[in-house]
């Protein structure tokens, strides 16, 4: 991503910030001080640090890569009165009520993760298709071209990010996120819409969770990573996925958890030759450690 | 403090008024003032103190809680003065593991590590604890924070 791309985010988040938009007051998270609050709330002008230690790993579709081990995931986020950081996707809350805010979020896109161990997304863990580990910093595929096997030239699969609105609901314990987000640096022009719902499952031991969702990518961001020049030419697709969750409390600073996450690479993505397998699954158990919150 | 139209005299804490009572000349109203003042500490001695010379001092008079603060955690400094000698006691309302006693002294001092998150009350009490000489507060401020709500995203393999 340019120095162009980057000034471009920049002066956009800082339009946005400057921008005079209605906020409406939350009831939720407006109790009086020392009033008990839910953890769906937090001070503005916070910040939140966390790392999560443990064992983990998923799986890389792409043909001869290896499967990514997850060992340090560090989870950061800042939330003033409007914009707000959630690890790489920054926003501005334009409506925030009880049970529904409207954003502009900009998240980077989340599929150079398997082209690129070094891609900070490999740190933290974000969308439905990130990983984390280390290793070699650029992998280079060999395709499956009918019974014979061709080395695909590298082609470079440069950072970008999509921004666009984000809507987040609750509807009784039921969390739900719809984003339509368009790609911002030029890469590809492509769309992406990333939908979700967060179920809880109640109390045995531990917070379970169970989360489902979709995401659809068209055709340009599909081509972009997964694409084949004169051999492969995909179009959009919608990638399905599930996680179950599970988290406790230990102390005040340490959180215990584990998940698995389990994803369905559509058709338009199984298909390309440079991918083995139509699931990505991750799993991770571990410590949470909250470094300042 | 006036009584009638006779002379009149003030002490401090304690008031005394003479009133011009016929067939008494003006060397008696002398000496009855004077014996006013004589016999005024021993009169103050018997109805006990009443606190009305006492000053109470804590510092700090106000903790302020920011952030993530739960409670106040400080040393606390009391002081206390008198005009004239005191049997007292310094008690911290709904804290009654705290009590330091002094007796026949015009001033004290003592000094506290304490941790409240709320209001404190500090007293100066008589002796027997039942009546309240002096008292002061010292205030739990909580920084006015605002809230809102965390992004939900249900869609991020973390949350």
């Amino acid at each position: 991503m340019g120095w162009r791309a980057i000034g471009h985010i920049a002066a956009v988040l800082g339009l946005l910030c400057c921008m005079d938009v209605a906020f409406a007051e939350d009831d939720g998270c407006a109790a009086a001080p020392g009033a008990a609050r839910s953890d769906d709330c937090v001070a503005v002008g916070g910040w939140n640090l966390s790392v999560a230690l443990g064992a983990g790993i998923r799986t890389n579709p792409v043909v001869h890569s290896k499967d990514i081990p997850l060992v340090v995931v560090p989870q950061f986020s800042y939330y003033g009165k409007r914009f707000f950081i959630d690890n790489l996707d920054p926003g501005v809350t334009l409506f925030e009520g009880d049970e529904n805010t409207l954003s502009l979020i900009a998240s980077p896109g989340y599929d150079r993760v398997f082209f690129y161990r070094s891609d900070l997304q490999n740190f933290f863990l974000g969308g439905a298709t990130s990983v984390a580990g280390g290793g070699q910093t650029a992998l280079v595929p060999v395709a499956r071209t009918g019974e014979t096997f061709r080395q695909i030239p590298e082609s470079p699969r440069k950072i970008t990010y999509l921004a666009g609105p984000e809507w987040t609901f609750k509807y009784a314990a039921v969390s739900g996120q719809l984003d339509y987000l368009h790609e911002i640096t030029g890469r590809n022009h492509g769309d992406e819409i990333r939908g979700a719902l967060g179920i809880p499952l109640g109390r045995l031991g531990g917070t379970w969770t169970a989360n489902v969702g979709v995401t659809w990518k068209s055709a340009g961001i599909v081509n972009y990573y997964y694409g084949v020049p004169d051999l492969y030419n995909a179009g959009s697709v919608l990638n399905p996925f599930a996680k179950i969750g599970y988290s406790r409390s230990l102390s005040s600073k340490w959180k215990l958890e584990a998940f698995v996450h389990c994803e369905r690479l559509g058709n338009a993505i199984a298909d390309s030759p440079i991918i083995r397998a139509h699931y990505v699954t991750t799993a991770f158990v571990g410590a949470t450690y909250v470094i300042h919150k | 403090m006036r009584h009638g139209g006779g002379n009149y005299i003030v002490q401090h804490g304690v008031g005394i008024a003479l009133t011009r009572i016929p067939g008494v000349g003006r060397f008696m109203a002398c000496s009855l003032a004077l014996l006013g003042l004589w016999m005024a500490p021993f009169a103050y001695a018997a109805l006990g103190p009443t606190g009305e010379n006492i000053q109470l001092q804590i510092s700090p008079r106000i903790c302020t809680l920011t952030g993530n603060d739960k409670q106040c955690e400080t040393p606390v400094h009391a002081q206390w003065r008198s005009s004239h000698e005191e049997s007292l006691c310094l008690v911290i309302v709904a804290r009654p593991d705290v009590k330091r006693c002094w007796e026949h002294y015009a001033e004290g001092t003592y000094t506290i590590q304490l941790t409240f998150a709320e209001d404190l009350t500090f007293q100066l009490r008589d002796l027997s604890l039942e009546h309240v000489l002096a008292s002061e507060a010292l205030r739990v401020i909580r920084e006015a924070l605002r809230y809102r709500h965390k992004r939900r995203q249900p869609w991020n393999i973390f949350d």
